[in-house]
């Protein structure tokens, strides 16, 4: 084992919040060796975050390190005070990436600029000097004409350049120990392991240490050595990756690892986390995970859990480690074994059924900075009666304007859209309409948004209800709501609260509830489960599955991670730049993904596997690569039910590829 | 809700009895419940409000004014109109028996500034009340239908491009000096720029996602607005009336400055502040007194709505 070089004990962290004062961190310590990668894993306010940013003295200013020491070179830094003090190690021995690469930069000052200014500021070099120091870093974050970019804007770059930007000021100053905050979490996938690849070369390249904090497990197995996760404010488990992955003893962490839509069997439930991580207001007494832990034993009710050891690499902390546990240790592997292995369903057919859902040459064109562009180009696809229809693409592929549009509420340039046989883009009568808003509904991405926040749950779910008045009298309406609210495991105690009681996947079944409560036939859920909690997400997924089956909707699913998709849905279109560049029933398309696009997308998502994530390429989708010069593209169908956007030649190739 | 957990400190593992190493019995509700957060955003916007001692000072001295302003009338017996014959009685010096002095006709100052002030602050709260309620209905239909801008922004520019001075003072005239013209005058003025600045408010909640929902099920716009869009402005309208009152009472001032505003024989803040000035350089007290008051309510009502405009503002709830 290498040389620690930075060590945590025992860090508890306050604040004050509203006049209470919460603890974020209840002691935490980590270790930190000489260039390797760690990954703290954790869902939102677990503490990940507020636990790093206290290494640089970057905590907000109602927050405090209560207790613990940090240790770098054998200095306490968890005692200094002012700023002065900080600024000798935030930046040179630790910096920092942040999350949002469009809030971190400056936008006033070119990107040049703002790099030679740290290394000015931190080293006193000239400013000549500074200059050829700045367009070297440039270069080495992967910037192709560094000179020309110097001289560049934020606003000039796309957001995974700007995040090479953000890398190449915080490396800027040589650190020892780079600490990246999610940093990949605002960027498109294929953007994503791009820049996952570069600050694995930079790492070596400078012999750094670095932490990664983040809530991806795909991102995890991809880059890190050891891994911590972290729950209400403590670190519950610590190893190496592959201990991590392969052999979890937390009740959390392997909860966690089986809730991954990515593991799940098609056709049954992904198993769910109950419940909803505690916040910080609620007292935690016990094993913080308890309450949410179906198998939980008594005394995580009663007393906190110390580190047990799994290997000299490995610790746990929970009581089921401890020899006093040993038989229900047993008593949970035989409950364990019992489960059968379950088969995933056989992909269902839905073509011969009835087309719900037709779209035809759909353009939808908007005006930027006076020029037209289509966001959407010629899309046109079918979706059945019954089936889950999913529509897969990076941000600006289109794909969300695409259901907008579908649902009326977006303007199309040309083509057609027909719900069961109704034209829906153009002048509708005030029938038509009410048909269709009653029967067709959406399902929001971000739960913080979309609820009414100065309305009672009782409203939003009755909303629809009121506007279609379906029902006869209150009792009636009282009972439908309280039917939804029981289809989407909401308590109906909870009608009288208002929405920012709830935590986001709360909030995200009462939106599913509000759909619901109308009866509709047919949902588009965007992006449903992208803005929620990693353990809240299954829960979600199971929902919408459970009530198609329930209720025999049909779903169109918008997503950018074709993981959850691949569990959920019957057939895929992928979308780039406002085309769908490829058609097929899920499973087909995962075993023999045609367009190289399709390809990228698929190699780039990262899977919950260190050792698959290890030895994977990083493949890059070029549109130049294709030659529509002289051969045009066109919509073609390669195998029965398996579509591609290619040119003769290209289809050529993709059938010999099928054969 | 202390979270600094009282945990019972963990015993050596082997004194736990070896019966609480068996299955717990596993509570859904308790799960769910770990999530619920108790902030509210009425609750947050009060108490930030009233953390600074300057609004608990300001607060308390205008209730108890305007307090006063309303028994005042009750417990005395002393006419602020009664005309004193002898002229013994004119032009006194504050003392015991009237505490701002009296005027050129013996008229009790203190007693006509308490009725005064009443007056003002009813016509006054009638103003902000009428405008902002007028503003927020205008803006929110005008905030809703786009078609509405070309007519809408003309009526703006006419309105806001000619000074105000000149309708008060065309209004005044056309119509009798009574309170209920000032009033007309001084609505028929600001509501516009209230509307559109609760336009501009409406346009960016418009396109949030939970008002999509509600379009999405249909929701007819009346109630959108009245549900959706109107329970998020309640705390710009409250700080908004706040900073409207203290500028209608200066316009009330002015306009009686300039001799168009109310009857002359009226108690109003703005009355006694012209009739003082006639007297300015011989009795200043006749003029300082009303104005003291006048100043103290005006900066009172500046600073509480700005305050309250801090206070509701949900990123400073900490």
């Amino acid at each position: 084992m290498r040389e620690k070089i930075f060590e945590a004990k025992d860090v508890v962290i306050k604040f004050n919040l509203r006049g209470h004062t919460l603890t974020a961190i209840r002691g935490a310590s980590i270790d930190l060796y000489d260039g390797e990668t760690l990954a703290i894993v954790g869902e939102s306010g677990s503490g990940k975050s507020v636990f790093t940013k206290s290494f640089i003295g970057m905590l907000d200013t109602n927050g405090w390190v209560e207790q613990g020491e940090m240790l770098l070179d054998g200095v306490n830094i968890a005692k200094y005070k002012t700023e002065k003090e900080w600024l000798k190690v935030r930046g040179k021995k630790i910096a920092m990436v942040f999350q949002d690469p469009m809030t971190s930069l400056n936008p006033v000052k070119t990107i040049g600029e703002q790099i030679r200014e740290v290394i000015t500021y931190q080293f006193g070099t000239d400013k000549a000097q500074a200059k050829k120091e700045a367009i070297e870093l440039l270069r080495q974050v992967g910037i192709n004409d560094p000179e020309l970019r110097y001289k560049q804007y934020p606003h000039e770059f796309s957001g995974g350049m700007r995040q090479r930007v953000v890398i190449a000021t915080a490396i800027a100053c040589r650190p020892k120990i780079l600490i990246c905050d999610e940093p990949t979490t605002a960027l498109d996938v294929t953007v994503q392991a791009q820049i996952l690849d570069l600050i694995k070369r930079l790492q070596k390249e400078m012999d750094m240490s670095v932490i990664y904090i983040t809530h991806d497990l795909g991102v995890v197995a991809n880059v890190a050595d050891r891994v911590a996760v972290m729950y209400a404010g403590q670190i519950v488990e610590h190893g190496l990756a592959n201990e991590i992955f392969k052999d979890a003893r937390h009740p959390y962490t392997k909860a966690l690892l089986m809730s991954l839509p990515q593991l799940g069997v098609k056709g049954h439930e992904l198993h769910s986390i109950k419940g909803t991580p505690p916040n910080l207001y609620k007292e935690i007494k016990g094993d913080a995970f308890a309450p949410r832990n179906p198998d939980a034993m008594k005394v995580d009710y009663e007393y906190e859990p110390p580190f047990f050891k799994v290997s000299d690499t490995h610790y746990a902390k929970t009581w089921l480690m401890s020899d006093k546990a040993a038989n229900y240790r047993a008593e949970l592997a035989k409950a364990h074994e019992q489960t059968e292995k379950i088969e995933p369903l056989p992909p269902k057919d839905y073509s011969n059924g009835k087309k719900l859902v037709s779209v035809r040459n759909l353009y939808v064109n908007f005006k930027l900075n006076r020029k037209e562009f289509s966001a959407v180009k010629d899309v046109s696809f079918d979706i059945y009666e019954g089936e889950t229809f999913s529509l897969v693409g990076e941000s600006g592929s289109g794909k969300t304007t695409t259901g907008k549009a579908i649902m009326k509420i977006c303007h199309t340039s040309s083509g057609d859209i027909y719900y069961d046989g109704m034209k829906v883009n153009g002048k509708m009568n005030n029938h038509e309409l009410t048909e269709f808003r009653k029967n067709v509904q959406m399902i929001f991405q971000d739960p913080m948004a979309s609820l009414n926040e100065r309305a009672k749950v009782d409203y939003i779910i009755s909303e629809g209800l009121y506007n279609f008045h379906l029902f006869k009298n209150e009792k009636e309406r009282k009972q439908k709501v309280i039917d939804a609210m029981h289809s989407v495991g909401l308590m109906e105690e909870y009608a009288t609260r208002f929405p920012h009681e709830f935590s986001g996947g709360q909030r995200q079944r009462i939106g599913i509830a509000r759909a619901l409560a109308v009866e509709p036939r047919f949902i588009i859920a965007d992006e449903p489960i992208s803005a929620l909690d990693v353990s809240i997400r299954a829960q979600v997924i199971n929902l919408l599955n459970r009530l198609k089956a329930e209720k025999g909707f049909t779903y169109m699913f918008i997503a950018h991670d074709l993981s959850v998709v691949r569990f959920i849905s019957d057939r895929i279109a992928v979308m780039y730049k406002g085309r769908i560049v490829e058609l097929a029933e899920s499973e087909e398309l995962f075993l023999n993904p045609l367009h190289p696009y399709t390809n990228a997308l698929l190699q780039a998502a990262p899977v919950p596997d260190p050792d698959i994530e290890r030895g994977k390429k990083l493949v890059v989708y070029n549109p130049a690569m294709h030659d529509y010069a002289t051969d045009k593209p066109a919509w073609t169908e390669i195998k029965k039910g398996h579509f591609v956007w290619a040119n003769e030649r290209e289809a050529d190739e993709y059938r010999k590829i099928l054969k | 809700m202390e979270s600094n957990a009282k945990n019972n400190p963990t015993p050596n593992i082997n004194d736990i009895p070896d019966a609480l190493f068996t299955r717990a019995e596993f509570h859904e509700e308790l799960s769910e419940e770990a999530g619920f957060s108790n902030y509210s955003y009425w609750r947050s916007t009060i108490r930030t409000f009233f953390k600074s001692t300057v609004v608990k000072v300001i607060v308390a001295l205008l209730i108890a004014l305007v307090a006063y302003t309303v028994i005042y009338p009750m417990i005395t017996d002393r006419d602020p109109y009664a005309v004193a014959l002898s002229a013994r009685e004119w032009n006194l010096p504050p003392s015991a028996e009237h505490p701002f002095g009296t005027d050129g006709v013996g008229r009790d100052i203190w007693a006509r500034v308490w009725f005064g002030t009443r007056t003002s602050l009813l016509l006054s709260l009638a103003v902000a009340i009428f405008e902002v309620g007028l503003g927020v209905i205008i803006g929110a239909i005008w905030g809703f239908y786009r078609k509405l801008d070309t007519l809408m922004f003309a009526i703006y520019n006419t309105l806001t491009n000619v000074p105000s001075t000149i309708y008060l003072v065309l209004i005044a005239y056309i119509m009798k000096p009574s309170i209920f013209t000032i009033m007309i005058a001084l609505v028929a003025t600001g509501w516009i720029s209230e509307a559109r600045w609760f336009r501009s408010r409406i346009l960016a909640l418009r396109e949030a996602d939970y008002n999509i929902a509600s379009i999405c099920l249909k929701t007819p716009p009346k109630r959108i607005i009245s549900r959706n869009v109107v329970p998020y402005l309640v705390s710009l309208i409250i700080m908004d009336v706040a900073l409207t009152i203290p500028s209608s009472i200066g316009s009330e001032v002015f306009l009686s400055f300039i001799g168009v505003g109310l009857p002359a024989d009226l108690c109003t803040l703005g009355n006694l502040v012209n009739q003082g000035r006639s007297a300015f350089l011989v009795y200043p007290y006749q003029m300082i007194c009303p104005t003291l008051i006048l100043c103290f309510i005006t900066i009172s009502f500046y600073i509480i709505g700005n305050k309250f405009a801090d206070a509701s503002d949900p990123r400073n709830h900490v």
